[in-house]
């Protein structure tokens, strides 16, 4: 008797407080709204507004301009850089995406369950030293003086020290797949890792072969953890300053230090811009993916 | 629900789905599928030892034993999954052990089935004769085909996740046959359904089997579902097969004891033969089959045994009786056998009551004289 009573009650009870609660009911997300408008909000518009400001004498002035968009792309200099660092972040995902696939399917398929961890964990260590001196270990390996020069000289191929690894954009792009391999590699791997594999063994019994069984079955089923995976190297790679600071030279300038520059010049408004256009293109890209990304749970996968 | 489909007979078409063998070995047989010398070692660990075995063309084979027997690997290594550590498996006259799973004239029905999720029922069954770019207009009418033989025709556009487990099996079955391979190895494929559904799909399965002619081999540890279905079993036990005949002459005459304990339920007993009379360990003399002396197990089977006689009967006492439906199962004890003889009686007006004393006779037809040994 009771308990029909309860639960015939209990929708208006639950009305009755929401409707009466109103704001307070809200009172749960003040931290969240004061640190996402503090740290993120806050500095977002203070970027839009710098971006649409102007410099004077190493000074911003609140006078409404397109100046800073305009400038960045009247010197071609700067398209050029734009478009070399969408190209070395495009082929440094692809290659450490590429990487990271067969890796995550061999760890996922062939590897006993014991052995999964610590090779995980082996992937992740790098993260536990600093990125600063991540970067810089790639110059005693790279450098002129470095590990593979020597053991050039050694073999015999070449007598003097070699300057073509180091400061240009390749070695931007070696060490860009050094870093975020690993970032590929995990979300790869907790994707593949569901996978029935039956599912392989099932369309090469049906007359795929190996490869077109991966491309056709599995490839489609993960597809959400791919996009994944490069949003998470790609997206990173795009903003990135201090590799090709450190290795790239001049010849692997990307717009990060560009934006560093622009920066340190006082120039705080057209750094601005070219922030705020990466931004964009950055939010542009994820749109994008999130289309990919729910046409994929849509199926189930 | 079932359509007949000729156009399903897998034997005339094989040539379309199997790769011109690499080696130019003449063909030596023409048997469906024949396996010589099959040695298979995981390590120093004997899957298989030494397999010889020949399928007919076009019957139903089962391969029945308890798990780890190798009858799942033995399937593995005609479907291509497992690579034989010796001898040759051929089928049609064409040797196949060489060649990788997808060109081999083999298609598989998994125990998981192993549908595909990102895709339609319809797309699943048609993924096959994709891959063999069959055209589209061939493919499509093969897919409604093969899904009409499985009575699935109305459920192409769902998502397997969408479908009961009998209904997926019934994908899997159709997406293996719409291929028209020479060999289709189902790996006990009803092992996930409960047993009303389960006894359904094997009418259905052995159905199947007549409609579309081709080779079936079967895999299971079901006694029950291989003598339901299966033209011949084979009764695999520790990597060889123990025995290989039909259902019945397996029933009738196993012959070893871990056939005759595998398949049905009987009894045994330590005995001394000589010629048609076994010696039991009691000292009671009881008809067998002649043919062969000395210390050997006997076996009878439950059903064959009658309650009365005299002279060539053991005496015993009831312990236990048990109404089974369509008999009455009665326990009864003996000096004869440690463990209680199993009598299974039809007619439900001759149980004795648990405690009396009665004795058991059995014809000499129905002893079968086994080697000796537990």
């Amino acid at each position: 008797m009771s308990a029909s009573a309860e639960t015939a009650e209990q929708p208006q009870a639950v009305r009755a407080h929401r409707r009466g609660a109103g704001i307070a009911s809200y009172g749960g997300f003040i931290p969240a709204i004061v640190l996402f408008g503090l740290f993120f909000l806050v500095p977002l518009a203070i970027i839009v507004c710098y971006s649409f400001w102007e410099t004077i004498d190493y000074s911003v002035v609140h006078h409404w301009t397109l100046d800073n968009y305009r400038y960045f792309f009247s010197v071609s200099a700067y398209v050029t850089t734009m478009w070399s660092t969408l190209w070395v972040a495009i082929v440094a995902t692809a290659i450490a995406i590429g990487l990271a696939f067969p890796f995550a399917y061999w760890l996922s398929r062939y590897v006993p369950q014991w052995l999964r961890l610590p090779l995980l964990v082996l992937v992740i260590v790098p993260f536990w030293t600093s990125y600063l001196l991540r970067v810089y270990s790639w110059l005693t390996i790279l450098g002129e003086k470095g590990v593979l020069n020597r053991f050039l000289q050694w073999a015999g191929i070449t007598h003097h020290p070699l300057g073509v690894f180091l400061y240009d954009r390749p070695a931007v792009i070696l060490v860009l797949i050094y870093l975020y391999f690993p970032f590929g590699a995990l979300t790869l791997y907790s994707s593949i890792e569901r996978f029935d594999w039956n599912q392989l063994r099932a369309a090469m019994d049906l007359g795929a072969s190996p490869l077109k069984a991966i491309f056709r079955i599995l490839v489609p089923q993960i597809m959400p953890g791919i996009v994944t995976a490069v949003i998470f190297v790609f997206i990173p790679i795009l903003g990135e300053y201090l590799t090709p600071q450190i290795v790239g030279g001049t010849g692997g300038v990307m717009i990060g230090n560009l934006i560093v520059n622009f920066f340190q010049a006082a120039e705080y408004t057209r750094g601005a811009a070219v922030s705020l256009l990466i931004a964009l293109f950055i939010v542009g890209l994820l749109a994008l993916f999130r289309k990919s990304l729910s046409t994929a749970d849509a199926y189930g996968a | 629900m079932m359509v007949r489909s000729p156009r399903l007979r897998g034997n005339d078409t094989v040539a379309t789905t199997v790769a011109t063998p690499t080696d130019t070995e003449p063909a030596r047989t023409t048997a469906g599928i024949e396996l010589r010398g099959v040695v298979k070692r995981y390590g120093s660990a004997n899957a298989l030892r030494g397999l010889d075995l020949e399928i007919r063309d076009g019957e139903f084979f089962c391969l029945l034993g308890p798990s780890g027997c190798g009858k799942t690997t033995t399937l593995n290594l005609i479907g291509g999954f497992v690579a034989p550590t010796e001898g040759e498996i051929w089928i049609q006259g064409r040797r196949i052990d060489t060649l990788p799973p997808h060109k081999r004239p083999v298609n598989t029905v998994f125990q998981s089935y192993a549908l595909f999720p990102h895709m339609n029922v319809r797309e699943n069954v048609r993924f096959g004769l994709k891959m063999d770019r069959v055209p589209r207009v061939e493919s499509t009418e093969r897919v409604e085909e093969a899904l009409a033989l499985v009575g699935l025709e109305d459920y192409g556009d769902r998502s397997p996740a969408q479908l009961s487990g009998g209904q997926q099996q019934r994908v899997a079955v159709a997406r293996a046959l719409v291929k028209r391979p020479a060999v289709l190895l189902l790996d006990e494929p009803l092992g996930a359904l409960d047993l009303k559904l389960r006894q359904r799909l094997q009418i259905e399965l052995a159905q199947i089997h007549r409609d579309v002619g081709t080779t079936f081999v079967y895999v299971t540890h079901d006694q029950e579902e291989a003598m339901s279905m299966a033209d011949r079993i084979a009764v695999m036990n520790d990597g060889r097969v123990e025995q290989l005949g039909s259902p019945e002459e397996v029933y009738r005459r196993p012959v070893s004891r871990f056939v005759a304990d595998f398949i049905g339920d009987s009894n045994f007993f330590a005995a001394d033969v000589a010629g048609p009379t076994a010696t039991l360990a009691d000292g009671t003399c009881v008809p067998c089959e002649g043919g062969r002396s000395g210390a050997a197990t006997l076996m009878v089977r439950p059903e064959t045994i009658r309650l009365g006689g005299g002279e060539g009967s053991i005496a015993g006492r009831v312990v236990h009786t048990s109404f089974l439906g369509s008999y009455v199962r009665v326990a009864v004890e003996t000096g004869a056998a440690e463990a209680p003889v199993m009598v299974a009686l039809r007619e439900a007006t001759l149980v004795p009551a648990p405690g009396e004393t009665v004795s058991l006779s059995w014809s000499a037809a129905d002893g079968i004289v086994l080697e000796a040994g537990s």
